[in-house]
């Protein structure tokens, strides 16, 4: 998996820096399979467990109340959210999407480098480095074979900009020079690409403190093909938190999924899915700072404002 | 670079009631990021207006003015040379002109009397990379003064002789490969921040 960066001494003072030494501490007790999900997290992240919340603006304090942290506001019934937010269908954010490309001429790299930079700072908000209980800031970086998986690269390269030590497991890659040259950015950047994925829930909690879910994105339909089917099953039994860049992978666009990917934080790009209003973990950001306000318009999206120069909004 | 400007020129602090801003732009790279960083400047609630006299043919520079045009960020026609007419109806200037690559009696006009103009106005000027007009290594002989430098990747030499208020650096995205082949020991980025100032 990589030694730790050259030159910097390892953050918790272990003599080792292997991950795999069983001896490392984790401040939590007992057999970690016993633990559910927010018990672990919140030994493993600094007390207070959210990080400072910097996305709320002097502007934002009168809708304070509607933006609380609040789970109803996603649940099946929430049809908006703050300030009418809108959360939009499958053949919605495909028509915007085609728009800022057909009409306003973004290119597609544009867009994704903003989308990746906004995931990696969303990440860095709610999950500081400080706040691994791994000796190093370890991520894991699952990428899928689209656009969204294109997000992750962008993303882990930032993560690595902004300290952590991410590790990319990229099995489907599209023969495409955009691709290709995000690929080369990160083997350039010292990220580890794995040659297989690790091959049990157990083992990605041990050497991770993160996972990011960048698989499938708002244009999936259908059945999932391997390898990724036997992939999210692992992923569905990890206990460490995952970070899902626009949709929970796996799940349906709009209807959501019950019995499928439980991440713990959720970043939407550019307007929220109506998955999203499914999604029951405790972070949900709004990332992709480049929405034309024509078109916020043209399509009644309602995002509220972005704090000053910003790139992502704290919903949750 | 609207990060570092919107940090030099915090909204509410801009005396004009309207938060207008100039950008003007040359004929090549540096304009291109000007392109970028007005239309940031205009998600950012900023009411940025273009000037951009030699259009750059190239594909991607295109795409970027059909972008910044779909967001209603006004391109003049003209520049005023009535000094007084610029300091009026803008809060600062963005001087996107010329950057690193120009060279000296190079692709001048109309830059050279654009920066005449400038030279002149007593809004702040926000330099990208290099202060239009000033040699990449000497510096300026009378030549425009800005009062926010922001230093794409690492600062150039003439960057020594800039005298104006803040000096920012952005320089986040340049692989570590890159940092130390050119030894360039850059400063430490605060949080996820991708400009830093010096």
């Amino acid at each position: 998996m990589g030694a730790p960066p050259r030159g910097r001494p390892c953050l918790r003072a272990c003599s080792v820096p292997s991950r795999a030494e069983p001896s490392r501490s984790r401040r939590m007790p007992g057999p970690r399979a016993l633990l559910g999900l927010g018990l672990l997290v919140a030994a493993g992240v600094r007390a207070g467990g959210r990080c400072p919340n910097r996305g709320w603006d002097r502007s934002w304090d009168r809708d304070r109340e509607r933006c609380r942290p609040h789970r109803a506001m996603h649940g099946p019934n929430a049809g908006s959210g703050p300030r009418g937010l809108r959360f939009l269908g499958q053949d919605e954010a495909q028509a915007i999407d085609q728009e800022l490309f057909t009409e306003y001429k973004f290119s597609v790299d544009q867009l994704m480098e903003l989308a990746g930079l906004s995931c990696a700072t969303a990440i860095a908000k709610a999950y500081p480095p400080s706040s691994f209980t791994t000796s190093q800031p370890a991520v894991l970086v699952v990428c899928g074979p689209g656009n969204n998986g294109g997000d992750g690269l962008v993303c882990a390269r930032h993560l690595k900009m902004f300290g952590y030590q991410p590790t990319v497991y990229y099995p489907k890659r599209p023969n495409k020079p955009l691709f290709e040259g995000l690929t080369t950015q990160c083997q350039k950047m010292d990220i580890p690409f794995l040659p297989e994925f690790p091959a049990e829930a157990a083992l990605i909690d041990e050497l991770y403190g993160l996972v990011v879910d960048a698989i499938f994105g708002f244009s999936f339909k259908g059945a999932v093909r391997e390898p990724f089917g036997s992939i999210l099953s692992t992923l569905e039994r990890i206990t460490v938190p995952i970070a899902s860049i626009d949709i929970p992978s796996g799940w349906d666009v709009e209807k959501g999924k019950a019995d499928g990917l439980q991440p713990d934080m959720l970043i939407s790009l550019t307007a929220p899915k109506k998955a999203a209003m499914h999604f029951a973990g405790r972070y949900h950001f709004l990332g992709g700072r480049f929405v034309p306000a024509a078109l916020q318009e043209k399509y009644t999206l309602n995002l509220p404002p972005y704090p000053e120069t910003d790139c992502v909004l704290q919903l949750t | 670079i609207p990060v570092s400007s919107r940090q030099a020129f915090p909204l509410p602090s801009l005396p004009r009631k309207q938060p207008t801003v100039l950008v003007v732009c040359g004929p090549a790279q540096n304009g291109a990021i000007g392109l970028v960083c007005a239309r940031h400047l205009r998600i950012f609630d900023y009411e940025p207006t273009i000037f951009y006299p030699k259009r750059s043919p190239d594909p991607l520079y295109r795409d970027f003015t059909t972008q910044c045009e779909k967001m209603d960020i006004p391109f003049l026609s003209y520049l005023p040379t009535e000094v007084q007419l610029i300091n009026d109806a803008y809060n600062a200037v963005v001087d996107a002109v010329l950057g690193a690559e120009a060279e000296a009696a190079e692709g001048r006009e109309p830059c050279a009397a654009i920066l005449a103009t400038l030279k002149h106005v007593r809004i702040p000027i926000v330099s990208l990379d290099v202060p239009s007009g000033w040699d990449v290594e000497a510096g300026s002989s009378g030549g425009i003064s800005p009062d926010v430098l922001v230093s794409l990747s690492a600062p150039k030499q003439c960057a020594r002789r800039f005298l104006g208020r803040q000096h920012f650096v952005a320089g986040r995205f340049l692989p570590y490969d890159v940092q130390k082949k050119f030894e360039l020991n850059p400063p430490k980025y605060p949080g996820t921040e991708c400009v830093v100032a010096l």
